[in-house]
C-alpha cells in the first residue's frame, strides 16, 4: 500500500493536499500517525526555550555608531568648504533669473551665515564638554546636516528640491546654533 | 517562542533621531528575540552572535526608513533574518550537505531516536533546512515569502523543508515524538 510522503504530509498540514492524499489519509492509520506526529514536531519546535546572547553585542554596536557619526562629521566639514565655495561662485557668477533661483540662493545664503556663526561659537566639535543630552541632540543634528549634504553632493538635485533641502539644511543649522549658543551663554563664554 | 514586543512610539521617533540612549532601548527590547532567531537559524553560537550585531547596526543606519507599518518586531526580525540567511549562504562554500549526509549516514541503523532531544536533532539538519524549518514552522514565514529572502524559487523551499523533516523524523524516531 502506497502511503504519503512528506510532501503530502505538509501539504496535508497545510490544507493544500492533493485529492488523493485527503481520501488516502481517512484510510490508513499509519498516514494519520504520521500527520499527527509531524504537528507534534511543530508544536514542540515553537516551545523551544529562548535563547540568550552570551555575551553583549551593545557595546559595539555603540562604538561602530560613533565611529561612523565621526567620520561623517570630517566628510561634513570638508563638505562646507565646497558649499562655502559654490555658494561663492553662484554669488559672484550668476545673476538669478526666477524666485525659485532666488530663493535657492537665499536659502543657500542663511545657511552659509548661520554656519560661520556656529563656528564663532566653537560648533566644530571642538571639544568642549557638553551634557549627554546636549551632546546627543548635537550629534542627531549634525548627523541629519551630514545626511543632507551628502543628498545634496551624490545628485544633481532639481531645483525645487535643492531648494527644500538647502532649507532643511539651515533649519537644522539653526537649531545646531541655538544649541551652541545656549551651552556658550551658561558656561559664560 | 512567542513574541508579544511592543515599544513606545516615542521611543522609535527618539530612535530615528539618532539618539544612543533609545537605540540602546531598541536593542534591550529586541535583542533576546534576534539572538533566538538568528541561534536557531545557524549552526553555533558565535555566527548568531554576529548576525545580532549585524542586525542592529542595521536598525541603527535604517530605522529613519521604518514607516510604522506593520509590527517594529516584523521589520527587525525581517533584517535579522536575511542577515542570517546570507550568513548561511556566505558558509555554503565550505560547509556542505555532504556533512549532513556523513552524519546521518553514520547513524544509519543505531536507534538514537530516544538519545537527542528536538534541538540535536535540528543541528544535525542542513544549514538552509534548518533555516527554512525555523523561518516556515515557528516564524510563520511562508514559503513565497522564504523563497524571496532566499533567492530561490518556492518548490525549493518546499523541499527543503520536506527533506529537513523527513531528517527530523527519521533522528527522532517515533517513540519519542509520539510519546
Amino acid at each position: 500500500m502506497m502511503h504519503c510522503t512528506m510532501d503530502d504530509l505538509l501539504a496535508l498540514q497545510a490544507g493544500e493536499a492533493s485529492g488523493w492524499a485527503r481520501k488516502h489519509l481517512e484510510t490508513c492509520a499509519v498516514c494519520r500517525a504520521e500527520l499527527d506526529i509531524l504537528y507534534q514536531r511543530v508544536a514542540q519546535l515553537k516551545a523551544l526555550p529562548g535563547l540568550r546572547a552570551p555575551r553583549d553585542r551593545w557595546p559595539a554596536v555603540r562604538a561602530v555608531v560613533l565611529a561612523g557619526r565621526d567620520r561623517r562629521r570630517r566628510v561634513w566639514r570638508a563638505g562646507t568648504l565646497a558649499a562655502a565655495a559654490a555658494l561663492a561662485g553662484v554669488l559672484l557668477l550668476r545673476p538669478w533669473g526666477t524666485d525659485l533661483e532666488g530663493q535657492l540662493v537665499q536659502a543657500q545664503q542663511r545657511s552659509a551665515t548661520l554656519e560661520s556663526t556656529l563656528q564663532q561659537v566653537g560648533g566644530g566639535g571642538d571639544g568642549r564638554v557638553m551634557s549627554g543630552r546636549e551632546a546627543a541632540l548635537a550629534s542627531a543634528l549634525e548627523d541629519r546636516i551630514a545626511a543632507i549634504d551628502g543628498q545634496l553632493a551624490e545628485r544633481q538635485a532639481e531645483e525645487l528640491e535643492a531648494l527644500n533641502l538647502w532649507r532643511q539644511r539651515a533649519d537644522l543649522m539653526q537649531q545646531l546654533v541655538q544649541v551652541r549658543v545656549t551651552r556658550a551663554n551658561y558656561v559664560g563664554l | 517562542m512567542t513574541i508579544s514586543l511592543t515599544v513606545p512610539d516615542v521611543l522609535v521617533a527618539r530612535a530615528k533621531t539618532g539618539d544612543l540612549e533609545a537605540l540602546e532601548a531598541l536593542y534591550r527590547a529586541f535583542e533576546a528575540p534576534v539572538y533566538n532567531l538568528a541561534r536557531r537559524m545557524l549552526r553555533n553560537a558565535e555566527d548568531a552572535e554576529d548576525v545580532l550585531q549585524e542586525t542592529f547596526l542595521e536598525v541603527v543606519r535604517s530605522i529613519g526608513q521604518y514607516r510604522g507599518e506593520g509590527h517594529l518586531w516584523g521589520w527587525i526580525r525581517q533584517i535579522a533574518a536575511t542577515k542570517a540567511l546570507m550568513r548561511i549562504r556566505r558558509e555554503q562554500v565550505r560547509e556542505a550537505e555532504v556533512f549532513d549526509e556523513a552524519i546521518m549516514a553514520g547513524r544509519a541503523g543505531h536507534n538514537v531516536g530516544q538519545a537527542l532531544d528536538l534541538e540535536r536533532a535540528m543541528q544535525e539538519l542542513s544549514d538552509t533546512g534548518r533555516a527554512v524549518v525555523w523561518l516556515h514552522d515557528v516564524e510563520g514565514y511562508t514559503h513565497e515569502e522564504i523563497a524571496e529572502m532566499m533567492g530561490k524559487s518556492v518548490s525549493f523551499s518546499k523541499s527543503q523543508l520536506a527533506r529537513a523533516h523527513t531528517k527530523l523524523r527519521r533522528t527522532l524516531g517515533a517513540g519519542m515524538e509520539v510519546g
